[in-house]
């Protein structure tokens, strides 16, 4: 009597589970159709932009949508591009992941490369480790920059906005005050850094393929490196399940006795080691040197990439890519055609607003739920998205 | 006045809040509805200030029959309602907040001048005092009530429901709140006053009406009623479930807990020397009256919050002070109260939220590295073990029922096997079956030699299931009984209530 129901009970849940295994895979396939389809809309919209202030707006628009390829160099630029990109979008997404609202990056990113490039200019060191020790150098400090904000987060509750902010202006002018006064050689009327020695020089990619490439560099190895590393420790650590379950409900966590604070303080910190390579990705790899302005914003570029990726490190590169080839036919685009900056900027935000905007995903998902069977599923599965919601409104 | 015949309400969820419930008020009086939390006042009164829609019955206002469906329209009938979350706008003036919504303009601006004397006309005349021109963020919280009376006023209500009004107030406040409610009914307001404060009650109402369980109990002139008698008809319902308990085999004391004292952030003292010992083996239940300091012993108790003095001791170890992870793992388990906010992550899978006690540890790390394997193992021997109906633990908590909620906690602190269980509102919310499920787990592991602390403020549930039962009020202790078979319900709810109180040598004898 006891055993047939136990059966009948788990061969329901079998059944019920492939029911969902089903239910997943279907909602994948709506999810990725769904932005795919907002792409080209977006890619749509922008092309009417095109059409309304161009003189050309085919060339315009093909130089948009194929610059980044139609060149060997600017496929250089794009890797270049994308490769700092990727890093501190991978940066950004460990902080948010708890539910910080992290803007440190751009001020990591530039300790970064100021470390690596000191590093480099002052210490002699042979290959290998040339570039190893920089690097190295440089995240340690990344990480203890940033474990300022982290701490006054968890400490004293400071918001992480603005504290991030102002880190990031006290360091750019400290950089630019160190650059100017002290790394600039005397008799160099541009305001810029010697030379690094080669030996502190990533390899370029040009040399490696002998081809064409620009300034794109062996740096690619790194975020290969990093975006495995900061999956594992996201997915599969114990640090990861924490960052996550106080992303989920903090209160929860607290109560399942982990330390918020440490795990808070870190995870600004983690990031900011991560965005610590990208700095070094910059002045090691792209240019050299430390110039002025080293970092063009980077820091808060990378924010959209975490976004798009919706915080998942292994979508990260994607996005990344994605938006890189964005910037990179834009530039083209400005270049070729008769399309100013401001247009092309306008197009690059059009697309990527359309794209953020999940509302899209999640209205579709609102009507397929209240047309199914299961309303009481919904109710909770909509409480779920309320209550974190919530959170992060107040965190902002 | 009005009339509220046969109301019931069914949320979507199957919880019958009301069941056919008839409520008369006459013009002029001060109502009094009583009951215990849950009982379904709150829900009548939303119904009533069309808040909440009644699944069924009639509401009559002045004999003609009414549909209130939105706060908006029970406002033009002349009702108003203040809740017990004030809902101000911090940063306006007392004078804007009274105005808004329906503010006196002068061209396309607010007229200013216009809302202060409107808003010091009313006050005047129903003698509830503010300063029109300061900042709602800056004054204290009775005068803040005044205002949220005021606004209501304003709008032009003739029938003012307030609920639970005094449980934010102090002594001092409420006096000047009920003088407030007296010169309302003079000038030939009515008021409805929810609460449970039977004191209170017995001070400022004309009639009662007490509710139990979704229905309405009765109505009392409050003349002839006493608060014993009203506390009869609060807490005397059916007897509740008996359980088949094996007789109590109680070890060593191992939570002792002494003098312990608690102020909260708002600079309250909420608990007052709280002392006493909980054995293995045996169910202690800490019955009380919602807010009244059981919240905070239990945060206090599993390191959530820091006692301001007193010590804890777990065995032979101070736990006094320790984080709620040294707490877990000097064996304490916790079925929190608030499920939705402390006990589960809504949007981590079932599997993720079974080992937030234990992640750190093998088999579920190593070295610092997770086995996904583990805690897909675990979440299936729990699922099945605890009958969670859940089809796959790596669906989120948040799909699950109230029910299926709890058990995935209970699932969660059972398997830690506690040298101390703390249960607090342990089925609140949670339907007939999960409720067994959960009473009998309780029992379970207090046969097994697990040292229980059940808190709970229904007051049925800790009588059938505590083999000790100690009465909080006040943030004290103020009984302990050894044996909680024979004691009858209304007994307890005068301890409960604060009517009666042990001395410290009976109370002492029995920690």
């Amino acid at each position: 009597m006891v055993d047939t129901s136990a059966i009948t009970l788990s061969e329901n849940r079998a059944v019920e589970r492939a029911r969902i295994r089903k239910e997943r895979v279907r909602s994948s396939l709506i999810d990725l159709i769904v932005t795919l389809g907002t792409i080209m809309i977006a890619l749509l919209i922008g092309f009417i932009v095109t059409l309304a202030v161009g003189k050309e707006p085919i060339k315009a628009y093909t130089a948009l949508l194929t610059g980044p390829l139609s060149q060997v160099n600017r496929l250089g630029n794009w890797i270049q591009d994308a490769t700092t990109l990727i890093l501190i979008g991978l940066s950004v997404s460990i902080a948010f992941q708890a539910r910080q609202f992290n803007l440190g990056a751009e001020g990591s990113l530039l300790v970064g490369a100021l470390t690596a490039a000191v590093v480099a200019l002052y210490v002699p060191l042979p290959p290998v480790l040339g570039i190893v020790v920089p690097l190295l150098a440089a995240m340690t400090a990344g990480f203890l920059v940033a474990l300022i904000p982290g701490w006054m987060k968890a400490y004293l509750n400071a918001n992480e906005v603005v504290s991030t902010l102002m880190i990031n202006a006290i360091i750019a002018n400290l950089y630019q005050y160190l650059l100017i006064n002290f790394l600039t050689p005397e008799g160099d009327n541009v305001r810029r850094s010697a030379l690094l020695p080669a030996t502190s020089a990533f390899p370029l990619l040009a040399d490696i393929f002998n081809a064409n490439l620009g300034r794109a560099n062996l740096a690619i190895v790194l975020v290969l490196i990093a975006v495995i590393a900061v999956w594992v420790l996201m997915r599969r650590t114990s640090f990861g399940y924490e960052v996550r379950m106080i992303g989920a409900n903090e209160k929860f966590a607290r109560y399942g006795g982990i330390s918020a604070r440490r795990v808070i303080m870190l995870s600004f910190a983690i990031g900011g080691a991560v965005a610590a390579i990208g700095g070094v990705h910059l002045a090691l790899g792209v240019h050299n040197r430390l110039i002025l302005g080293i970092s063009a914003g980077l820091g808060f570029e990378g924010i959209v990439v975490a976004m798009l990726a919706r915080n998942n490190p292994l979508l990260v590169p994607i996005t990344g890519l994605f938006y890189s080839y964005l910037r990179i036919g834009g530039d083209i685009m400005e270049r070729t055609a008769s399309v100013g900056a401001e247009i092309v900027q306008v197009i690059q935000a059009v697309i990527i607003l359309l794209i953020t905007a999940q509302f899209v995903i999640e209205f579709v998902r609102a009507r397929r739920n209240t047309s199914g069977t299961s309303s009481s599923r919904t109710a909770a599965a909509s409480d779920a998205t309320a209550v974190p919601s919530e959170q992060s409104r107040r965190n902002i | 006045m009005i009339e509220m015949r046969d109301i019931t309400k069914v949320y979507p969820n199957g919880v019958r809040a009301n069941r056919e419930v008839s409520f008369e008020i006459k013009a002029g009086e001060i109502h009094a509805l009583v009951g215990e939390n849950g009982a379904g006042k709150s829900t009548l009164m939303k119904i009533l200030y069309g808040v909440e829609r009644p699944s069924a019955g009639q509401i009559y206002l002045k004999g003609k029959p009414v549909r209130i469906n939105t706060e908006h329209e029970a406002i033009a009938l002349g009702i108003g309602m203040v809740f017990q979350s004030f809902m101000l706008v911090p940063s306006f003036t007392i004078a804007q907040n009274v105005v808004l919504g329906n503010e006196p303009v002068h061209g396309a601006l607010l007229d200013n001048r216009a809302a202060i004397n409107a808003t010091s006309e009313l006050a005047k005349q129903y003698g509830l005092v503010v300063d029109p021109s300061a900042i709602v963020d800056s004054v204290p919280v009775g005068m803040r009530q005044r205002v949220e009376i005021l606004k209501a006023l304003y709008r032009g209500a003739d029938v003012l429901i307030l609920d639970e009004p005094t449980a934010v107030l102090t002594p001092q406040e409420t006096r000047e709140l009920f003088a407030a409610i007296r010169q309302l009914v003079k000038t030939g307001k009515t008021v409805i006053f929810i609460s449970h404060k039977l004191r209170e009650v017995m001070e400022i109402s004309n009639r009662v009406s007490v509710m139990r369980d979704g229905q309405m109990v009765g109505t009392v002139d409050t003349k002839d009623a006493t608060e014993t008698s009203l506390a009869r008809m609060m807490v005397g319902r059916e007897v509740f479930q008996q359980y088949d308990k094996p007789p109590v085999n109680r070890g060593a004391a191992v939570l002792q807990a002494r003098d312990l004292e608690y102020v909260n952030e708002a600079g309250r003292q909420v608990l007052r020397g709280v002392s006493f010992n909980a054995y293995a083996g045996e169910i202690l239940g800490i019955a009380g009256v919602e807010g009244n300091g059981q919240t905070e012993l239990v945060e206090v108790l599993t390191g959530l919050r820091v006692a301001v003095g007193g010590t804890i001791k777990l065995g032979d170890s101070d736990i006094t002070s320790r984080s709620a992870r040294e707490v877990r793992q000097a064996g304490v388990a916790h079925i929190p109260e608030d499920r939705l906010n402390n006990g589960v992550a809504l949007t981590a899978s079932i599997e993720e939220n079974l080992i937030v006690d234990r992640y750190s540890k093998p088999p579920f790390s190593r070295a610092g590295f997770t086995s996904l394997a583990a805690m897909v193992k675990n979440g299936e021997t729990m699922i099945e073990q605890y009958a969670i109906r859940a089809p796959d633990g790596a669906l989120p908590v948040g799909s699950l029922s109230g029910g299926n909620m709890q058990k995935v906690v209970v699932a969660r602190e059972l398997s830690a096997n506690p040298q101390l269980l703390i249960a607090a509102q342990p089925t609140r919310g949670v339907d007939i079956g999960a409720t067994e499920f959960m009473h009998q787990q309780l029992i379970q592991q207090r046969t097994n030699g697990v040292a229980v602390l059940l808190i709970s403020a229904d007051l049925a549930e800790v009588m059938a299931l505590s083999d000790r039962l100690a009465v909080m009020h006040n943030g004290q202790i103020v009984a302990i009984f050894p044996d909680a078979r024979g004691l009858s319900e209304e007994e307890v709810g005068l301890y409960m209530l604060g009517v009666q109180l042990q001395t410290q040598a009976e109370i002492e004898k029995n920690w």
